[in-house]
């Protein structure tokens, strides 16, 4: 009797753990399908002539498939010059975000100096405050010394130590134990070579997590060339892309979605590698900070 | 004896001094980024905007002081200016609750480890990391009335078609929706915060028989209620400022009905050159968003659970 009914109740709580099972993964599989089908609907439209673009109901998989849009498409939207465009951009603000975030980072959570806590206050503030404050003064400073259309204001912000990344750099740096450092003064390295010979190698994982997401910012950025850029031979593809909607409306669906594609192709590559990375640096915004 | 020991930490002292002045110095040239980036996008717009708020400004000519005419025109003359409050506001209480919602859900889901369950994770996440730009041209596409996605699916199962972004009604619920495609972002925070709880404090509830949703509102929720909280407060300040999709979706359109905020002071500033006019705008933006930090934050207050105090303080 006092035997029996753990037993039965181990049953029933396998059965229960099963059928919960399927049942997560039926929910799993409902709220998949709103988050892939776009995705796939766009690729059936890239490969589509323009006919089947209209038809109803829809061809999920094209009759005939027209590979040549993918051509054509990039032809429209000027895509590889444009491409370099954004590329070169995108580098510049990697390199930059990098170095400036370790250099602030490493002086606020390594360097004894006068206002410390300050500006690490005014860094988490600056986290706070509305990007639109600053849009309208800080184009005023870039056009009245003559960067107004050309990439600067796009690129210096990076160098500039951005108040998230520095943020992360110093919650990171933090975790690292003070002794690697002290180890190293005492053979009589100087602040800088602390940096780049002992901590920059213990930072690979946030180095790689920010350029991951600096990339990715620079890549995706609408609003600042928006703004800034009207020269189209200097336009980012986002731009390109965001002007050419305005301009030809509803016409060429399946050669806009080829495009569309390509140039949401580099983010799914570095997705699908850096996964992780991705994971990581979003994982890491939470109070307990990077695990 | 005394003596000694005194000039001793004299020397100490000054030695000390001379290495403290060093470490300042190296400080400081360590921050030099933030230093100009702070001043640059952070003290000069600050201080500067609030006298620009009062003039009359085209960005080309110097700016002329008009006193509150900016804040008298947006507020009594302006027909879009209270319009675009109201959508906004609108936009924000719509799609940072569900949001907030949705992601915790799929958070919640996703926290087992079963078979395959790293796919599901990618695949929720996958709409996060394309450019907002690609994904609002594809959404353009999906919300055409006659052979978009959306009605297509519609026609699939003997719906009404619905005029998406066409009608005044729907294009707000619309945008919305692409916002929610996005909801992965906020997912995947949660699922951090999630597999931060000690297993532990589980193990305890399940001896005490709780059930599934005893555990998860007693236990779980109130140990991401500081990861709740940071996202309330960066989705509200994020939403409040959405521009990509009036600019790309709508245009602001039909009839003013999406026309949000941001999209409204990017039209005063560089399409209309009035800047004095958009510095104004920009103002109450930040005053509102402001108003809403502070509101959350006392509300939090008395919500937020805190395992280490000493975060807080």
């Amino acid at each position: 009797m006092d035997i029996s009914m753990p037993v039965k109740n181990r049953r029933s709580f396998k059965k229960r753990s099963l059928s919960s099972k399927i049942i997560r993964y039926i929910v799993l599989i409902i709220f998949a399908i709103p988050m892939v089908l776009p995705l796939l609907w766009m690729l059936s439209t890239a490969l589509k002539n323009n006919n089947s673009v209209f038809a109803i109901p829809p061809e999920w998989i094209p009759k005939e498939f027209q590979i040549s849009n993918f051509a054509t498409g990039l032809i429209q939207i000027d895509f590889w010059s444009r491409f370099s465009n954004t590329m070169i951009i995108a580098v510049l603000c990697v390199v930059g975000q990098i170095l400036s975030s370790l250099s602030v980072g490493y002086a606020i959570s390594r360097i004894r100096f006068p206002g410390r806590k300050l500006w690490f206050y005014l860094i988490i503030g600056s986290m706070m405050l509305p990007g639109m404050v600053s849009l309208i003064p800080v184009f005023h400073i870039y056009s009245s010394i003559g960067l107004y259309n050309t990439w600067w204001p796009l690129i210096i912000p990076a160098f500039l130590g951005n108040p998230f990344y520095t943020f992360l750099t110093r919650q990171f740096m933090s975790t690292i134990p003070y002794s690697y450092d002290e180890a190293a003064k005492m053979d009589g390295a100087s602040h800088l070579q602390v940096l780049t010979k002992v901590l920059v190698p213990m930072c690979k994982p946030l180095i790689a997590t920010m350029a991951v997401m600096a990339f990715q910012g620079a890549w995706n950025d609408y609003m600042t060339p928006l703004v800034y850029i009207v020269d189209p031979k200097k336009w980012t593809l986002s731009l390109a892309m965001g002007q050419f909607m305005s301009g030809n409306y509803g016409t060429h669906w399946n050669l806009f979605m080829a495009a569309d594609l390509v140039y949401m192709i580099p983010m799914l590559v570095i997705f699908f590698l850096a996964q992780n990375y991705f994971m990581q640096g979003l994982g890491s915004m939470n109070a307990s900070g990077i695990k | 004896m005394e003596s000694e020991s005194s000039t001793k930490t004299v020397k100490k002292g000054k030695f000390k001094s001379k290495m403290a002045k060093h470490e300042a110095l190296v400080g400081y040239l360590f921050m030099i980024p933030t230093i100009i980036g702070f001043s640059l996008y952070v003290g000069y717009p600050l201080l500067t905007s609030i006298y620009y708020a009062l003039t009359e400004w085209d960005g080309l000519l110097p700016p002329k002081f008009v006193g509150l005419k900016n804040f008298a025109f947006i507020f009594k003359t302006d027909p879009t200016f209270f319009k675009s409050l109201e959508v906004t506001f609108l936009y924000v209480i719509y799609t940072v609750p569900i949001s907030l919602i949705l992601g915790l859900l799929l958070a919640l889901l996703l926290n087992k480890n079963i078979p395959g369950i790293k796919i599901f994770r990618t695949m929720y996440y996958l709409p996060v990391v394309l450019p907002s730009v690609a994904a609002l041209v594809l959404w353009l596409f999906i919300f055409k009335s006659d052979y978009g996605l959306l009605n297509n699916l519609l026609r699939l199962v003997h719906l009404p078609p619905v005029p998406w972004l066409e009608s005044s009604k729907t294009a707000l619920l619309s945008i919305g929706l692409v916002k929610f495609w996005g909801v992965g972002g906020t997912m995947i925070i949660f699922l951090s915060g999630l597999q931060s709880i000690p297993a532990d404090v589980f193990e305890a509830a399940e001896i005490d028989g709780a059930s599934w949703f005893r555990k998860f509102w007693n236990v779980t929720f109130p140990m991401i209620t500081p990861i709740v909280f940071m996202q309330l407060i960066t989705g509200m300040i994020g939403a409040f400022q959405s521009f990509n999709e009036a600019a790309i979706l709508t245009k602001g359109g039909p009839n003013y009905s999406t026309y949000l905020i941001s999209y409204d002071i990017y039209q005063t500033a560089f399409v209309d050159n009035k800047f004095g006019r958009a510095i104004a705008e920009v103002w109450v933006l930040f005053v509102i968003i402001m108003i809403f930090t502070i509101l959350i934050f006392r509300f939090s207050e008395q919500y937020v659970y805190y395992e280490n105090d000493s975060f807080r303080k």
